[in-house]
């Protein structure tokens, strides 16, 4: 999208993302750099400057083709770049996880949770008696005291 | 440029501030309050929004380091192990808190006399009782009566949903013969005075959207605006003036929403700050009669900072425990081990809540309160897939007994935007707790185990929450020697006899629950107390 990367960098930050977050083909969950994530991190770097740079340091110490991107090539970058690296995984999962089509993905509901929210059934009159019944035959406890004496 | 006085001034607009003007309405008195926050309006709630997720790490983080927004201050939290988190804006942080509402219990206020640690509070369980029912009523509190935990008492709504989480933890305790019981909260059950029932969102700590949640922007606020208390916004207290001729308070010097400094004067001054606010204010205002700051010749202005350290302990089961759906914190809560019992290796005790799981992007980013995120790579993927749908939680809350060296400070470098010095935090965790955080997670474990658990996920107890520094108290005690406390029993300034502190800031312990509702009932007898007094409450 934004002119921030040439196609080899993009190619290889997909790479690096895809290894950051895996797919799950049996359930039809992209990994995160074939869903897309750079896009979210381009937008964010637009007003976090060392988020751009952290990426920089990362891809200029990548492998030099996107098909060299193993997870043993990440944790190359992660270990000689622990800081930098941790500010992309973490931006990596916000942008990953902010997306609705990922959330319903995990089990999640896709919409706003205001104003639809979920339906959660109450328990019944009969189920919370029964559930409380040992706490209650158990009886008190907490310790008690009297009100204060006014001297 | 100096206004005409009011008859009471309250600086803050958060739990404590609401719940102390809606005590004084029936005085007629002339109300002003001053909040360094503006409202929310209907759109800034995050949780319309498809993203909404992401707002927990900028504009609606709970640290104010992070949020860093106009009204915001900053706090220096280098030399503690827990930061401070708030909101700043009206409702206070009862915007973005998660509604659990226990009520401290009798022994809490009785600590120094029944278990030799600690001290004992100048007002009992039973004094405040009253107020505590007042409150409820006021707010709309879910709950289910008959808690053996505590002095009879019904909250006014059914309790909220536990949930199949909260049902399946249930069931564990019970196997275990453990005390547990349906959290109360401040979230609807059902409609009630003219708000909907909570949506089970799961957000609440991005402000509650349908106003479910008893924040006081939806409980308080609405009616004391309609019954002519003045509420001026983005107002900004720099310090309390003294009258030197006659050592009251006369009024204070605020920043204006333009950031011009005007002063207002007031008969009567109420301090609703919270427990890092209102000491950074006292602090502030020095004068010739108050050279270490206001209402501090005891010393106590800032000392026996307490929070609420917690420690968490997750088990994986065999179905999907469906946590994100339903309020966040409130499903049920176990007080097996909040009376002391010298034979655990510790004083004073703690609490097993249920609260529900978080939803995917804070799961991966290491779970509300922490910032160790999970694994990438293909444990990314399993852990995601197999392990979170399937999670159910307990946190181990404690007690956080008081510590004149933890304190809240003045920061001699940082300030907020205004140039008014900003707080710095000074807190380590005592002996005492860190045995109860170990003995907290070993039981938690058990009663995930005798849930069903298949796996536990346990972190290093040791490393407590970082953002755990929701309950900020003890900096501004409440006492009956004015040598050693900075308000009495009134929550009145041992040396300023027109000024109130209404907060968390004047407990004396903390006890080992969520502290919201025993502030506002404090707030509420603090104001009955002025009421009953009020022909000679200067004397």
């Amino acid at each position: 999208m934004s002119g921030l990367w040439t196609d080899e960098e993009r190619a290889l930050l997909d790479a690096m993302l895809n290894c950051l977050i895996p797919a799950n083909p049996e359930r039809r969950i992209p990994a995160a750099g074939d869903l897309g994530v750079a896009d979210f991190l381009a937008q964010r770097l637009r007003r976090e400057v060392e988020l751009g740079s952290a990426i920089k340091t990362l891809l200029n110490g990548a492998p030099a083709h996107a098909d060299a991107m193993t997870p043993q090539a990440v944790t190359a970058l992660e270990n000689e770049f622990p800081a930098e690296f941790r500010a992309l995984l973490s931006v990596t999962y916000m942008g990953y996880y902010s997306r609705p089509d990922i959330r319903a993905l995990v089990g999640v509901g896709s919409h706003p949770v205001h104003p639809e929210g979920y339906e959660v059934e109450s328990e019944s009159e009969a189920l919370l008696d029964g559930l409380t019944a040992p706490v209650r035959e158990r009886g008190r406890n907490y310790r008690d005291t009297g009100p204060i004496r006014k001297s | 440029m100096a206004s005409d006085p009011v008859d009471v001034l309250i600086i803050g607009a958060g739990a404590s501030g609401a719940a102390f003007a809606w005590s004084l309405l029936e005085t007629r008195m002339r109300i002003l309050c001053l909040e360094q926050g503006s409202h929310l309006h209907d759109s800034d709630f995050p949780s319309r929004n498809q993203d909404y997720e992401l707002s927990r790490y900028g504009a609606f983080s709970c640290d104010p380091n992070v949020r860093r927004l106009q009204q915001d201050y900053p706090i220096n939290s280098e030399e503690s192990c827990i930061t401070p988190v708030n909101w700043n804006g009206v409702g206070g942080s009862t915007i973005n808190f998660l509604g659990h509402w226990p009520r401290m219990k009798p022994s809490d206020f009785r600590t120094r006399s029944m278990d030799g640690v600690g001290d004992d509070w100048p007002v009992d369980y039973h004094t405040l009782a009253p107020f505590y029912e007042m409150n409820d009523r006021n707010t709309g509190v879910s709950g289910l009566a008959g808690n053996p935990g505590y002095p009879d008492y019904a909250p006014p709504l059914p309790s909220i949903p536990m949930g199949r989480l909260g049902r399946k933890l249930a069931r564990g305790f019970n196997e275990l013969g453990w005390h547990w019981w349906p959290s109360d909260a401040a979230i609807l059950s059902q409609p009630f005075d003219g708000r909907q029932k909570c949506v089970n969102a799961g957000t609440c700590d991005l402000g509650c959207a349908a106003g479910a949640k008893g924040g006081t922007n939806f409980t308080y606020w609405p009616i004391l605006e309609r019954a002519g208390v003045e509420l001026r916004t983005e107002c900004r207290v720099r310090e309390i003036l003294i009258d030197e001729s006659t050592g009251l308070a006369s009024g204070v010097l605020y920043f204006d929403p333009d950031g011009e400094l005007r002063e207002q004067r007031a008969h009567l001054l109420a301090v609703a700050c919270n427990g890092v606010g209102t000491p950074r204010l006292l602090l502030n205002s020095v004068s010739e009669q108050f050279p270490d700051g206001l209402a501090n010749r005891s010393g106590m202005v800032g000392r026996n900072l307490m929070f609420h350290p917690l420690t968490g302990v997750s088990g994986v089961f065999d179905e999907p425990m469906r946590g994100h759906e339903g309020p966040m914190a409130c499903s049920i809560l176990s007080q097996e081990f909040y009376e002391s019992d010298p034979a655990r290796g510790f004083l004073r005790g703690y609490g097993l809540h249920a609260g529900r799981s978080t939803t995917p992007m804070t799961f991966a980013l290491g779970g509300f309160g922490i910032d160790d995120p999970i694994p990438w790579g293909a444990e990314h993927r399993r852990i995601m897939d197999s392990v979170y749908p399937y999670l159910a939680g307990l946190t181990v809350v404690t007690e956080d007994l008081p510590e004149p060296h933890n304190r809240v400070t003045l920061d001699p470098k940082l300030t907020d935007s205004d140039g008014i010095p900003a707080p710095k935090i000074t807190y380590s965790l005592s002996g005492n707790t860190r045995r109860m955080l170990r003995h907290g997670a070993e039981r938690a474990t058990e009663v995930l185990l005798a849930a069903g658990a298949n796996k536990i996920l346990k972190g290093d107890c040791e490393k407590v929450w970082w953002r755990a520094g929701w309950h900020q108290m003890g900096t501004c005690r409440m006492g009956s020697d004015p040598a050693n406390s900075v308000v009495d029993a009134w929550g009145r300034s041992h040396d300023v006899k027109n000024l109130f502190i209404v907060d968390g800031s004047i407990f004396v312990t903390s006890g080992a629950v969520n502290p919201t509702s025993t502030i506002q009932a404090l707030a509420l007898y603090i104001g009955d107390c002025i009421k009953s007094n009020i022909e000679n409450l200067f004397d």
